[in-house]
């Protein structure tokens, strides 16, 4: 099932080096991205259907059209790598085993959006991935793919790199421009959007690092042999993260539309032995938990994912069996999304903390079942009522948790304390 | 006339301004949109989302009207039900982990988290879990006291010392619920404005260290008038109260919207300079050192007046223009010299390009208008063979050294009229109390030419005479306030299309076309 587009030189030794990249065909596409239109290129992306990895899914090609056309002002890409969201690890890969493919991907972003500046916002924690990319971005400055000129073309393009101090929210698009601009990482009110009004009020496109890793493959191999890979809405590649429960956790590239229970066996070699599924997490912590039998039909990708009312998110996919506490993981959850709130807006910011309290009373066994009764209907008062969706990300999964595990909250509050774990 | 924009609120059609927020659209016609983070002087920002409005057939379909332009044809919805909804759970979730210490918060009476609570919430508290506590009573420095648990965040406080002052001492530490407006560890306030961040605080997390716990709001009368700290002429609110057995007494003075002279906004030293209304008064006649009833006082007055061989009366640029009226008008009749000197009321440098103005009185530029000449020159020559100064409230002690004022006093007996002890009364042969602003009224104009006017706020138990009763009785002729303007029209030039009866809120701005505007 697995198959290798952006994973191709992942098991190649030294492949993070530019002569070890180039001998395998890393920055083999610039020549012919050159002699496109700038126009050309984006329509190219457009057909090939790739959409934004960070958990969104939009047309990358089709946010590119969005910036306005006669601009005097300095267009710039934001590479999106604040990769944050709990289960979620696959641009981290790409990072420190392939940097090239990321600076080969900007570049031809870059060409396509006319931008001379791009910035990788890069997440804090992530110290030997940003070593890892510096090093390589050094590498590319030093072999002439950026600077001054680029590949002996009359193109500007400079890389700066910008690492986060630690927060979730900055992965949210206008909090990671406010960051790298040096404020406060809070989201902005949109509109404007970043294509109009972006970095220091600027047009600017941000797309995720994966997103734009699968630039190389898309320009060199063309759009069909890229749509060659998954369904016809959601085509293409992911790299998958499989944590959780299961006995071959880990990161698979897979084709998109591969049905989710065949790929938990079979991939990542199923629940432990003498353990039952319980539910799947499809795309990272905020989307809203998978039963078994839902998972029945749905497949790996965005229209599978939004019919069985959750998200194909970030392509985090965590294992859930019969020895997880529920109600710890909801803890666990709101923990999370509460700490990472960046205390902008009131329904957020006062509305997480209250969940979190009232979960915590129910698991001390002092909560009653309008506790819980209470829980889904902040969920509904917070959710889609603030300038960013960091609290529906919260609220949409803390109430499928609610709603498909409800017996599991009422046996606390009816004194039938749980001896299951958290994860 | 700025463009107006037909749209609907409530399926209601209105006829509001186009291209500002729907908040201030909106509420121009009567309907109010309840917001706590929008400030009309410090923009939009969009973190209390209790703007929130429905928009019909929008995409999207609930927007925060802080944010978004009236526009034509657009269905605002304020009192469907899933918009009610809204309000009433953002306040709910502004109320957690609020103290709701209303009974000893100053901001009790005045406060939007206890009116929109009537208004839009109303339920009994579902808080079962223990609230977030934050810091309280935290010196900001500059006579503001943080108050972290009532703090909603609104961050109008931060966003005013980065805006307004661009000083920047505030900001907001942490996230989430540990979210706290801070200074930085060793840089409290500092800046000539900081005290407006209380009024600007639409709940009781900022507070004056000089008025808190000292008067609850709702037995404060609200008087409008003007700033007489300096010559910027800045429109406030007097708010005083007279308390049972006691006399009637000025808590603090706020700043009052005058687009065309100070904004939103008010300096902290104007903002103070209320104390000198209260305290230090001149309350009794003062004869040769003995304290007398004011009859006593202008008897004694009359007496020196009809002795003296030269007098010189010295205006304040302080007084009002009716009294600096009646003051010229006697002084012709008396055969007295005038003069205006008082340069010690002009602090040099200290203007700031914004509100502060060098010159610490309140009505200078009406000196120019009524040709009262205000040199040390003209006060030196004045003085050099008087034997007699009456000063009308002019702190002759500001402008001359404790030594020159000796010298002249050793050849002069000095009057004073006015309103505060000090060096004056207690130099004076005789002293007279007067009224001060708080308790007159009268015309001002500032140093950009505006004229403005303020009623009598304060009324005391046992009230003094005011400055053109106390000019009548010494054998003034000008009779009150009224005759003075009619008088003032009358005679000045640059006053004639003005009418002083009527001088509009905004005040009058006397520049050639601002006159011809208003007289049309």
């Amino acid at each position: 099932m697995q198959v290798q587009v952006l994973s191709a030189r992942f098991d190649i030794p030294d492949a993070h080096k530019i002569e070890v990249a180039k001998e395998n065909g890393a920055y083999s596409t610039l020549e012919k991205v050159f002699s496109m239109q700038p126009e050309e290129v984006i329509e190219l992306v457009k057909s090939s259907g790739l959409r934004g990895r960070g958990g969104a899914g939009f047309p990358t090609g089709l946010k590119w059209s969005f910036l306005p056309k006669d601009i005097d002002k300095p267009v710039y890409l934001a590479v999106n790598s604040d990769e944050s969201e709990p289960a979620t690890f696959k641009d981290r890969y790409i990072l420190v085993k392939d940097p090239h493919m990321l600076i080969e991907g900007i570049i031809i972003c870059c060409y396509a959006i006319k931008s001379n500046a791009a910035y990788i916002y890069i997440r804090g924690e992530y110290t030997t991935q940003v070593k890892a990319l510096q090093a390589a971005i050094d590498e590319a400055y030093e072999a002439g793919y950026l600077g001054d000129t680029i590949n002996g073309r009359d193109y500007k393009l400079d890389i700066t790199v910008h690492r986060g101090a630690g927060a979730y929210v900055c992965g949210e698009e206008t909090a990671l421009l406010e960051s790298i601009e040096g404020k406060k990482g809070q989201p902005r009110s949109k509109p404007p959007f970043p294509a109009v009004e972006g970095l220091y009020g600027c047009p600017t496109i941000i797309n995720n690092v994966q997103s734009i890793a699968s630039l190389p493959f898309i320009l060199t191999n063309g759009a069909d042999a890229y749509k060659a890979y998954g369904t016809e809405k959601s085509p293409g590649t992911h790299l998958f993260g499989i944590s959780g429960l299961v006995n071959k956790p880990g990161m698979y590239e897979l084709p998109l539309g591969l049905p989710i229970l065949e790929v938990i066996e079979k991939v990542a070699g199923g629940v432990r032995d003498g353990h039952k599924l319980k539910g799947i997490i499809p795309g990272g912590s905020s989307t809203p938990v998978i039963l078994p039998d839902e998972a029945e039909d749905l497949t790996l990708d965005y229209e599978s994912m939004a019919a069985h009312k959750t998200m194909f998110g970030s392509g985090g996919i965590v294992v859930l069996d019969d020895t997880v506490d529920m109600v710890k993981l909801v803890e666990n959850l709101i923990y999370f999304y509460h700490h990472e709130s960046c205390g902008q807006c009131t329904p957020c910011r006062e509305g997480l903390g209250w969940m979190l309290k009232i979960v915590k009373k129910i698991i001390r066994g002092e909560g009653e079942v309008a506790d819980i009764d209470l829980l889904l209907e902040l969920c509904d008062n917070i959710e889609m009522k603030t300038v960013c969706v960091l609290s529906a990300a919260c609220t949409m999964s803390t109430r499928s948790y609610l709603n498909k595990f409800r017996h599991e909250f009422e046996a606390y509050v009816n004194g039938g304390a749980s001896t299951q774990t958290a994860m | 006339m700025a463009d107006k924009v037909k749209l609907f609120v409530n399926g209601q059609e209105v006829e509001v301004e186009s291209g500002k927020n729907l908040i201030d659209a909106i509420g121009a016609v009567g309907i109010e949109i309840p917001h706590l983070c929008y400030h009309p002087a410090l923009g939009a920002d969009g973190n209390c989302r209790m703007c929130l409005v429905g928009i019909e057939d929008g995409r999207p379909p609930i927007v925060p009207a802080c944010k978004t332009k009236a526009a034509e044809g657009m269905k605002v919805l304020l009192d469907a039900d899933h918009i009610k909804k809204i309000q009433h759970d953002v306040m709910e979730l502004e109320l957690i982990n609020h103290p709701i210490d209303c009974p000893i918060c100053d901001q009790a009476g005045e406060c939007k988290l206890q009116d929109y609570y009537m208004k839009y919430d109303g339920q009994k508290s579902r808080m079962t879990v223990k609230p977030v506590m934050k810091a309280k009573k935290l010196d900001f420095g500059a006579g503001v006291v943080h108050d972290q648990e009532r703090c909603i965040l609104c961050a109008r406080c931060v966003r005013f010392t980065r805006q307004i002052t661009k000083t920047g001492e505030l900001g907001i530490v942490n996230r989430t619920d540990y979210a706290r407006v801070n200074i930085f560890p060793g840089r409290p306030l500092a800046n000539r404005y900081a005290l407006n961040v209380v009024d600007l605080c639409p709940v009781g997390a900022m507070t004056s260290s000089d008025f808190r716990f000292k008067q609850r709001a709702w037995f404060l009368t609200k008087s409008p008038s003007i700033c007489q700290g300096c010559s910027k002429g800045c429109n406030i609110f007097i708010d005083h109260n007279r308390e049972k057995y006691k006399d009637d007494v000025i808590y603090r003075y706020r700043p009052r919207l005058n687009e065309k002279v100070n904004g939103y906004f008010i300096c902290d030293e104007g903002r103070m300079t209320y104390k000198a209304e209260n305290d230090n008064r001149l309350t009794t006649g003062i004869v040769s050192g003995k304290e007398t009833g004011l009859s006593e006082a202008v008897e004694a007055t009359r007496r020196l007046i009809s002795e003296a061989k030269k007098t010189v009366f010295l205006v304040s640029p302080n007084n009002t223009l009716e009294q600096m009226y009646a003051i010229k008008a006697f002084a012709a009749e008396a055969g007295a010299a005038l003069s205006g000197f008082s340069d010690g009321y002009i602090q040099e440098g200290d203007a700031d390009g914004y509100l502060i103005q060098d010159d610490k009185s309140a009505n200078r530029a009406s000196f120019e208008l009524l040709g009262i000449e205000g040199s040390k020159d003209g006060f030196d020559k004045a003085v050099a063979d008087a034997d007699l100064v009456i000063s009308f409230n002019n702190d002759l002690s500001k402008s001359l050294a404790e030594a020159d004022l000796n010298a002249l006093l050793e050849k002069a007996q000095l009057v004073y009229i006015g309103t505060s002890l000090g060096t004056c009364a207690s130099k004076a042969a005789v002293a007279l109390p007067i009224a001060s602003y708080s308790e007159d009224c009268g015309s001002l104009i500032n140093i950009d030419q505006v004229l403005q006017q303020f009623a009598v706020a304060v009324v005391k138990n046992e009230p003094a005479a005011n400055l053109i009763e106390v000019v009548q009785q010494l054998g003034g002729s000008v009779a009150g306030v009224k005759e003075a303007r009619a008088g003032l029209m009358e005679s000045v030039a640059a006053l004639k299309d003005v009418n002083l009866e009527e001088v509009p809120e905004e005040g009058i701005a006397l520049t050639d076309n601002e006159v011809s505007n208003v007289a049309a």
